[in-house]
């Protein structure tokens, strides 16, 4: 890891202030950038890693401060600018042309490509080439993008960006949908980009990684720089401890579990997507999946949950056999499914925090179809409660409730506060990515089926929400809940997990027993089909 | 924080009762004056005029709703409104049965099962719901000619059954009382209902409401069905206050119809939306329409005004909402 010291400043901002409505996204927010080198931008969420990002990829203005490039002030006010100034950015939700094929999207808004009236490919491939090549991407110039994988899309977003001569790359949580492999191609291009004396700004969540590749991280906290350390003086404690503003111990691994009765047997599962999956699971149990992204984890969850068509093999829920057709058949046979994109799958961004908690149970909470809005509020207060939910305004981060948000012990009072009723009104467009997701688990929690699938809990949310989701998962297992959890954070299903499944194009390739496993084992599994346990 | 919240909410709902009171304003000062010199626009009669003129849009404006909400849309309400119209008075002259109710009835039924058409077309297939309700538009239209032989069946004034039929329903507050009675029926449905609530989560987010386990398809066959049988309400009351089935009444009704619906700030892309925006949006346009023509503006000059509000209103919910 290289320290270049002796580099100068590259990029400064200093004093950025962004405000939307009346809240602070940025709050005179300060960042400096040496050539070549990597820097984190660390941060629970909402602590305006992102919107630093955007403002200096010129996709979001500052309402004040100001940004130099090798001390001269510049002005980035469109992507345009931020171009003619070198700067390129990967967003975590790719900008791509989904239905334009590769070449196009390299080529498309690019100063650096002197478009002719009409379209030639063979230019546009003499163009693209050494970029792909450089990234180490093998797709054709006319492919379309939308058959690339999400990892090969996010080496195309890099390509471009290089082919815009960007000697800056932002990158906003490139790994977050990434499983390992992807992400080790990842940061080997990242180390060959540093080489050439690119510099990265790289934000995520990971602290792994960011103690790998990066040299300095700078953390941020409710909109302001907490300050910028250089990686080989500090430790994970010392970080966390910055990003949160008090000490936060990452939670042991649970005691081992006492397993109950058997809920679920899948016997030689198939769909267009998995062969011959077989696996049980008892009440007080949590089974891991892991794979690669495509390796079926996430479709085992769509068999369960009636999504794809199981083709031949059985379903058995406490005995019963089911082979669910829809998401309603399959949770009226106790199975629920919190999955993968919350977004797209899972929230009604226009809706209510209460409206989107309550929304699969309504007909409990309504006589004669008129909803019953004083049990839908009632329904809901201790649910909310257990999920730490009450830290929900974005305006006023309350941090010490997270002190008192765990007695889930003590008895719920009858009525429902105003501050509680409050929250329970606010739009979810408007909650932290933690909070939008401790609502759709809110939704699971009310309807309570037997089964739970947890498809990647906790990805792109900050660390204090994913230990609040890890204690909640201890919980509902001790309650006798037999949980199936999907996880691309090796780390996460070794500290939670009893079990862990190892899935490879849609086979089951390895199965742990959680205290056996170990990273090296669940990858080699996870990487070669065959190399069983 | 909640109090700001609340009384920005109550500012937004406000907003477009501001424009309307805004146009009543307008509408007042520059109104005509009687002999008398008290201002026409004023009289209760011209008042009440305008309450039953925008009844008919306003009923099928409140359906267009919730079709929105779902992030549908119905362009086939004006030839399903036709359709009825025509059924109510071929039953009432034909002498198909001696009963009112029947005739309403048949008319209404049908124009439901159009609607149910519409809805079960859409959620069997997934073919967008613009083309679905485009194509029963030009069918429908079709079927109420072929019924009639593209003649209008006149409805008479004088004692017998159809001519009693037309003078109970084309009175005033029969009229005015259907309309406040279904905006009532509907605002209920909409914000205390489980069925409402589906509604709008299914134009939210539908993949969502998928998982979620919604009743997806049972949602939009209704929210159609609905559309088609209180535009076949509005049909009877249109028989009534013409006095005749028209084969080709109720022409660019669904574009009266989602105007009303977008003034009142309705995302056309769905989820979002009240009847309250939409009752108020009707409102807008039936005061602007009555204030033009008493001071006799030009019917041509009166679409580009309305074309100018439409998009204005809009404009403007579009700025407050942060969108």
């Amino acid at each position: 890891m290289g320290h270049n010291r002796s580099l100068p400043e590259h990029l400064q901002a200093v004093g950025i202030t962004k405000r939307y409505g009346g809240v602070y996204a940025l709050k005179g927010a300060s960042f400096s950038l040496r050539a070549g080198e990597v820097h984190a931008l660390v941060g629970e969420n909402g602590a305006g890693k992102s919107t630093l990002a955007r403002i200096l990829a010129g996709s979001t203005r500052a309402d004040s401060g100001a940004i130099s490039i090798h001390g001269a002030p510049v002005e980035i006010a469109t992507p345009l600018d931020a171009q003619r100034l070198g700067i390129g950015i990967i967003y975590q939700e790719l900008d791509l042309f989904p239905d334009l094929t590769a070449g196009e999207n390299i080529v498309i808004g690019n100063l650096h490509f002197p478009e002719g009236r009409l379209v030639s490919f063979r230019r546009m491939e003499e163009f693209c080439r050494p970029f792909l090549r450089q990234v180490g991407l093998a797709c054709g110039i006319r492919q379309t993008v939308a058959t690339l994988s999400i990892g090969q899309m996010q080496l195309l977003a890099i390509a471009r960006a290089l082919s815009m001569d960007a000697r800056i790359l932002l990158m906003d949580e490139p790994t977050s949908s990434l499983f390992d492999d992807a992400a080790e191609r990842l940061f080997g291009l990242i180390a060959a980009l540093k080489q050439r004396g690119v510099s990265i700004v790289y934000v995520s969540h990971k602290m792994d990684e960011i103690f790998r590749i990066c040299d300095r991280a700078t953390v941020l906290r409710d909109g302001e720089t907490i300050g910028t350390v250089e990686m080989a003086g500090t430790s994970v404690n010392e970080l966390i401890r910055m990003m949160v503003g008090r000490e936060l111990r990452m939670t042991a691994r649970a005691a081992r579990r006492v397993a109950g009765e058997l809920v679920l047997a899948v016997e030689k599962l198939a769909t267009a997507k998995l062969r011959d999956v077989s696996f049980e699971l008892r009440r007080g149990e949590v089974l891991g999946i892991a794979g690669l992204v495509g390796s079926g984890r996430s479709e085992l969850g769509a068999a369960l949950f009636g999504l794809d068509r199981i083709t031949s093999g059985t379903v058995r829920v406490q005995g019963e056999l089911r082979a669910p057709r829809s998401p309603r058949d399959a949770m009226a046979s106790g199975i629920g499914l919190l999955p993968e994109d919350r977004r797209l799958e899972g929230l009604m961004m226009r809706m209510s925090v209460l409206e989107n908690a309550t929304l699969a149970v309504l007909p409990r909470l309504s006589g004669l179809g008129f909803i019953d809005r004083r049990r839908e509020h009632a329904s809901l207060a201790p649910v909310a409660r257990q999920l730490a939910l009450n830290c929900a305004s974005p305006a006023a981060p309350v941090r010490s409730c997270e002190e008192i948000s765990w007695q889930a012990e003590a008895p719920a009072p009858p009525s429902v506060n105003p501050a509680m009723s409050a929250i329970f009104s606010q739009p979810v467009s408007q909650l932290s990515g933690g909070n939008q997701q401790k609502v759709l688990l809110a939704r699971w929690l009310l309807l309570n089926p037997t089964v739970l699938f947890l498809d990647d809990p906790t990805r792109g949310i900050d660390i204090g929400a994913k230990q609040d989701i890890y204690r909640l998962i201890d919980e509902l297992a001790a309650a006798g809940k037999a949980i199936i959890l999907v996880s691309s954070e090796l780390p996460e299903l070794l500290r939670c997990c009893d079990r862990i499944l190892v899935l490879n194009e849609g086979r089951v390739t390895a199965h742990f027993d959680a205290a056996e496993a170990t990273q090296e084992k669940i990858m080699s599994a996870a990487t070669n089909a065959g190399a069983g346990a | 924080m909640p109090a700001v919240r609340a009384s920005a909410g109550l500012l937004r709902r406000a907003q477009s009762l501001a424009a309307l009171l805004g146009i009543l304003l307008l509408a007042i000062a520059i109104s005509p004056t009687a002999s008398d010199g008290s201002r026409i626009f004023l009289e209760a009669g011209n008042l009440t005029d305008i309450l039953r003129q925008v009844s008919l849009i306003g009923i099928i404006s409140l359906a267009m709703t919730l079709v929105i909400l779902t992030g549908g849309i119905d362009l086939s309400v004006g030839s399903i409104l036709a359709l009825s119209t025509a059924l109510a008075a071929m039953f009432l002259t034909r002498g198909y049965t001696t009963h009112i109710a029947v005739a309403i009835l048949a008319a209404v039924a049908a124009a439901a099962l159009a609607g149910a058409l519409n809805g079960v077309v859409i959620a069997r297939t997934g073919i967008q719901p613009f083309i679905v309700t485009l194509a029963s538009m030009i069918g429908v239209r079709g079927l109420a000619k072929w019924l009639t032989n593209n003649q209008n069946i006149d409805i008479g004034f004088g004692k017998d059954l159809a001519a009693g039929f037309a003078a109970i329903f084309r009175e005033k507050a029969i009229v005015i009382g259907a309309y406040a009675g279904a905006a009532a029926l509907f605002w209920v449905v909409l914000a205390r209902t489980v069925f409402g609530r589906h509604v709008r989560a299914v134009g939210d987010n539908e993949k969502a409401a998928e998982y979620a386990g919604l009743p997806i398809r049972a949602t939009k066959i209704w929210v159609y069905t609905l559309s088609g049988l209180f535009t076949g309400f509005a049909g009877v009351l249109y028989a009534a206050e013409n006095h005749q089935g028209n084969p080709n009444a109720g022409v660019a009704y669904e574009l009266d119809a989602i105007a009303a619906v977008v003034i009142g700030g309705t995302r056309l892309s769905g989820g979002k939306g009240s009847i309250s925006g939409t009752i108020v949006g009707t409102l807008i346009m039936g005061v602007l329409t009555n204030m033009l023509r008493l001071n006799n503006v030009d019917s041509n000059v009166e679409m580009m005004i309305k074309a100018a509000i439409i998009v204005l209103a809009v404009a403007v919910q579009r700025e407050r909402n942060g969108n």
